[in-house]
């Protein structure tokens, strides 16, 4: 019997995606867990897998197309079954057919999913409602976790192992989560007849819509305040030098600063707060956004706990993260949370520049070049390695003297870098 | 051989009939203003009947075409701060009382409907088709019509349950200093049922100016007296309690007046209670516009010989001899009546636009379904401003007492500082304050205001309401034990608990009931229930329930301010424990809806209240669970702090319910249905509950032990919810 595949809701409260890619073809056979398509909303591309498993009859849908959330995107069944209908709206849920079945199937127990005998038994697993929300949240497949409360019963302590696991872990508190965002008044899209000549049109993508629309509402509804700081970068630059002749796995600048940003935030935990409404919401932990330019657009992936990570473990799980978010592997919740973002366009030369925060953040780091500067030191000239950070602050959240304390603590532990090793 | 001789009670027992000279001398304009009132009953009644004839009286329309002589002549000369209530039979009787306080008693033959009569009729019609611009919005319909402020307390459709109501008013008119009196309708089926004949008694022994009104249409649906009674002449039920006893024909509406002005001058005398028995048939059938023949248990013989004594065929007739009135005037009130019916019905009602032929509620004068639950309880506005403290927060100098003494000293406190508040209930002025000394003291300061009771729950509690309901009070009702409840479930949850939101949301219904559980006390499986579960079923009712001295005095405050009945639930086993409370302060009142925290906790929730918070407490030390022990305090559905419960279970994630009592009626069962649908997200495994047996505690101290919940069983209960945290 041929199940219709839909399209899925990829974050709660997504109204529509794309698919980016397909990843199978019609005739081709899946398992359950096999990567059917690239499916791209307006924060994330993901990996689509199936559910069941099967013959891919029929491609609904072709690339690129934005769809709504629940429409059908492909047909699975046995080889050879014809596809209910050519219609493109098939019926969302088609019933069994009553065909006879051969006498040695079980059973069917009704759901569209055991299609074959490799459907999964017939038994409930059983899930505390806790650990089915906390699964949720987490991206957890709790297939094959097994549970130690009555009658196996999935139970909180089993998934807090679980999530103890993780070479990242993750906030022992749920991060904080956006409010519903208002749907800010759509740039105004100029209706396709009316575009000039010369100009070529190009649909935006999922990524644009949601860059224009969550900055737009960054600027226009958080109060910004900027303050600069101006680093001398010699030290610094010494230690990166020692620390990469010495080891491996190669520590970048910005994965000092990265670090910096934490310490700073650890040292000043009022800045460490995003803004909630009618509260503001204190995450127990340090996670700092990176921007990472991908095609297209950008993403800011987070790096969890940075105060009580190493340097190099910074390095790596952002050299990790930006590989990803190129390739659009990220998952959603590697892109949410965190109260802070460092952006840095220091490779492209750029002096300094300031950024718009990305909401629900309270605060973003834009990060310049290092270069030869002449600076006054006790009366005398001299040359100096300097870097000017600027830093965007949300005033509701942080008010100005306490955005100082925190640049006073960041250019510290940027010009004192010992302190970011130990 | 024995000697006998022949003893009489000592109450008269009289029937009164008019005579040719009190029909000559009656004042003219009492017997034209009865006609008229007759007139535009009767037409009113005919107008129900016809609405229900078209399908659009919603429910019974129980006509009293027939009886009106009765009522008219009874209330006619009643003042507006006289009560009156009633039965499901009781238009008659409301608009008697309703038109009697508009117009004073005195109607104008030629100017019969003034515009307060038209208000009265249209009010009262529309509450009878349900509709917003009733007396009671609608809510109460034909059987509960309720006019405070025309002296008309409600009418009841359970018979005989207004009954004792009635003797609440008439105790506060009395106190208060009053002469005024009430009048309590019911028919022949009611004079039976045991609500009447314990106010009959209570009423009696304390001289209440309360009139037993008998309205003996001789069916009680199909059943006749004679079939129901051995003794038919039910005004003989009076002087067996002692009650002068009057019967008269109910369908001479000067006899009646007559007879209510001599028992009248009684009750406003100090007297005490009458009967009043009036003789009077409603032509129909119990309800619908057929009459009782037409279903087979009388004959129309009887029906005709009946309408042949019809109260306005009678009043005509001796206004006509005399020359009050000229032939036309006596038409003339019958046609106004008519058309004034027509013209409010017109109002409530249009031709419906599917059916040509049809009639309609007009449908913009429905109420608001979303009005539906509004006024179950008040909105306690009343504890604002005053003095709140929290027992936990107190920080300043406490002293030591027994649990017990505080619960004495906070109601005489408040006894002393407030005249509204009255204690009733069985001894309780007497044992040193009642078998646990619970009301200590309060009989020799307020000797007057702590009312010893005859051993009759549904009389005493129905009283506290109809207190509660005057609002000059505010009563402290005692049952000795819970189960007493069962006794009185009439009054407490179908009249006490739903006085407010059925006759309409507004009534203030300020009643405190206390009672003790005695689980541990050998009384057996009569006397040892919690009643917090069956109180959390109940609407209109708010629970409060203290685990310490402090507490107490607080809640206690609390709900003697409050305008709604509140149940307020003590144990004999924290009367003796000894307790601090704050020194030098027995005025504060404990917030509204809010619980405790007795122990911090991460494994678990553990909700409990009264004397099993200790339990719980005792029960976590001895198994060293890291349980989170809430003590509720407040327990009805409108007022539990679920911020605290719910806070609290976000962190744990697990959820013990501990109580004492029996399963069945156990109070966690509603409290973890709602917890599961809240919270459900939220819990690693279901709502467990510690709770008593199956079986109501036995006399034998063994059995009794097994079937309540102590120590041990909570302790089970700690370590089940642990194992199913899993992890092992």
């Amino acid at each position: 019997m041929a199940t219709v595949v839909t399209m899925p809701e990829i974050l709660a409260g997504s109204a529509e995606a794309a698919i980016q890619s397909w990843t199978v073809a019609p005739g081709q056979s899946v398992a359950v867990g096999d990567v059917l398509a690239e499916v791209e909303t307006d924060k994330a591309v993901v990996e689509f897998t199936a559910e069941v498993a099967g013959t891919v009859l029929k491609l609904l849908v072709g690339d690129g197309e934005t769809l709504a959330v629940g429409t059908p995107v492909l047909v699975v069944g046995t080889e050879g079954e014809e596809v209910p209908g050519t219609d493109p709206q098939p019926e969302p849920d088609p019933q069994p057919e009553p065909r006879p079945e051969p006498a040695t199937v079980a059973p069917a127990t009704g759901g569209a999913s055991s299609t074959n005998g490799s459907g999964p038994a017939r038994g409930r697993r059983f899930v505390s409602p806790l650990v089915r929300r906390l699964a949720q949240e987490h991206g957890i497949d709790l297939d094959g976790v097994s549970g130690s409360g009555p009658r196996g019963r999935v139970v909180r302590k089993d998934i807090d192992a679980l999530l103890a696991e993780r070479t990242t872990p993750a906030p022992t508190a749920p991060a904080p989560q956006a409010r519903p965002e208002p749907e800010p008044a759509e740039a105004t899209a100029p209706a396709e007849a009316t575009v000039p000549d010369g100009v070529t049109r190009e649909a935006l993508s999922p990524m644009r819509r949601a860059i224009a629309r969550r900055l737009t509402e960054s600027k226009s509804t958080v109060p910004h305040f900027y303050l600069k700081g101006e680093c001398r970068m010699d030290a610094l630059m010494r230690l990166r030098a020692e620390v990469n002749a010495q080891q491996p796995v190669k520590v970048s600048l910005n994965d000092f600063v990265v670090k910096a940003v934490a310490g700073a935030l650890l040292a000043v935990p009022e800045a460490n707060a995003v803004w909630g409404g009618d509260a503001l919401l204190k995450p127990e932990q340090v996670d700092v956004g990176l921007a990472v330019a991908i095609d297209g657009g950008l993403v800011t992936p987070v790096l969890r706990d940075v105060a009580r990570t190493s340097v190099t473990g910074v390095s790596t799980a952002a050299r990790d993260l930006a590989e990803r978010a190129r390739e659009g592997r990220l998952k959603q919740r590697e892109i949410e949370g965190g109260s802070f973002t460092v952006s840095n366009l220091g490779m492209f030369g750029v002096t300094e520049f300031t950024a718009i925060i990305n909401p629900p953040q309270s605060a973003i780091l834009a990060v310049g070049t290092v270069a030869e500067r002449p600076v006054v030191v006790d009366g005398a000239l001299e040359v100096a390695r300097m870097m000017t950070v600027t830093l965007s602050a949300d005033h509701r959240v942080i008010d100005g003297a306490v955005a100082a304390r925190w640049m006073q603590e960041f250019v510290r532990r940027v010009e004192a870098p010992l302190g970011i090793l130990v | 051989m024995t000697r006998t001789r022949r003893i009489q009670p000592g109450a008269p027992w009289l029937e009164i009939s008019s005579t040719a000279a009190d029909w000559k001398a009656a004042d003219p304009t009492l017997l034209v203003s009865m006609l008229g009132q007759l007139q535009l009953i009767r037409a009113f009644e005919e107008t129900v009947l016809d609405l229900a004839g078209q399908g659009l009286v919603h429910g019974p329309a129980h006509s009293s075409i027939g009886q009106e002589g009765g009522a008219v002549g009874s209330v006619i000369g009643l003042r507006s701060t006289d009560a009156v209530n009633g039965s499901h039979r009781g238009h008659h009787q409301f608009l008697a009382k309703a038109l009697t306080h508009v117009t004073g008693g005195a109607h104008a033959a030629d100017d019969l409907v003034t515009a307060p009569v038209r208000d009265v009729l249209q009010k009262t019609l529309a509450e009878i088709l349900g509709l917003a611009q009733g007396y009671c919005r609608g809510r109460g319909g034909s059987m509960h019509l309720q006019w405070l402020e025309a002296g008309a307390l409600g009418t009841n459709a359970i018979v005989g349950g207004g009954v004792p109501m009635a003797a609440g008013n008439a105790w506060a008119q009395r106190h208060a200093g009053t002469s005024d009196l009430t009048v309590t309708y019911f028919g022949d089926g009611a004079v039976n049922i045991g609500s009447t004949l314990e106010t009959m008694n209570l009423a009696a022994a304390w001289s209440l100016p309360l009139c037993f009104f008998i309205e003996n249409n001789r069916y009680a649906v199909s059943t006749t007296v004679e079939e129901a009674t051995a003794e038919p002449r039910l005004s003989g039920r009076g002087p067996g309690f002692g009650i002068p006893s009057y019967r008269v024909d109910g369908m001479d509406p000067l006899a009646v007046h007559l007879t209510m002005a001599l028992a009248a001058e009684r009750m406003r005398a100090g007297e005490g209670p009458v009967v009043v028995e009036a003789e009077v048939y409603r032509y129909f059938h119990q309800n619908g516009p057929y009459p009782g023949s037409a279903f087979g248990y009388r004959s129309k013989a009887e029906e005709a010989g009946w309408r042949d004594r019809d109260p306005i065929a009678l009043l005509e007739a001796r206004i006509a001899e005399r020359g009050l009135l000229t032939e036309q005037q006596l038409t003339g009130l019958r046609g106004q009546s008519q058309a004034v019916m027509r013209e409010v019905a017109g109002a409530l009602t249009e031709s419906d636009p599917d059916r040509a032929d049809r009639r309609r509620i007009r449908p913009e004068l429905w109420p608001d379904p979303s009005f539906v639950d509004v006024g179950v309880r008040g909105d306690a506005s009343e504890l604002a401003g005053q003095r709140m403290l929290d027992p936990v927060e107190h920080s300043g100098a406490t002293r030591s007492v027994k649990f017990v003494e505080a619960v004495a000293s906070v109601v005489g406190t408040r006894m002393k500082e407030d005249d509204r508040v009255v204690v009733l209930g069985e001894d309780v002025h007497r044992l040193g304050g009642g078998t646990n000394g619970a009301t200590k003291g309060l009989a020799d300061t307020h000797p007057d205001r702590v009312l010893g009771t005859p051993i009759s729950e549904n009389a005493f509690a129905g009283l506290g309401g109809g207190l509660a309901l005057d609002g000059r009070y505010r009563p402290v009702v005692e049952f000795m034990y819970p189960d007493f409840l069962w006794v009185a479930a009439d009054q407490v949850f179908n009249q006490i608990g739903k006085a407010r939101h059925m006759f309409g949301g507004s009534n203030p219904v300020p009643l405190v009931l206390r009672t003790k559980i005695a689980m541990g006390s050998g009384y057996g499986s009569q006397h040892l229930m919690d009643p917090a579960g069956i109180f959390a079923t109940a609407p209109g009712w708010r629970i409060v329930a203290p685990s310490t001295a402090a507490d107490y005095v607080g809640l206690m405050n609390s709900a003697l301010t409050l305008d709604d009945p509140v149940l307020v639930i003590e144990h004999v086993d924290l009367y003796g424990r000894r307790d601090e409370i704050p020194e030098g302060d027995l005025d504060y009142h404990l917030p509204l809806g809010k619980a405790a925290i007795r122990r911090r906790g991460q494994e678990m929730t553990v909700l409990s209240y009264l004397s099993m918070v200790q339990v719980a407490l005792d029960a976590v030390e001895q198994t060293g669970v890291d349980a989170e022990v809430v003590d509720l305090r407040w327990l009805d559905r409108a007022s539990l702090d679920w911020d605290t419960i719910g806070e609290s279970i976000e962190r744990t994630n697990n959820v013990l319910i501990v109580e004492q009592g029996v399963l069945g009626t156990s109070y966690g069962g509603w409290l973890a249905d709602e917890i599961q649908r809240r919270f459900f997200d939220w819990l690693d495994q279901p709502v467990e509950r510690v709770t008593g047996r199956e079986a109501s505690p036995s006399i034998s101290k063994v059995l009794e032990r097994a079937a309540y919940a102590g120590v041990e069983e909570t302790a089970e209960g700690l370590l089940r919810v642990r194992a199913a945290r899993g992890g092992a």
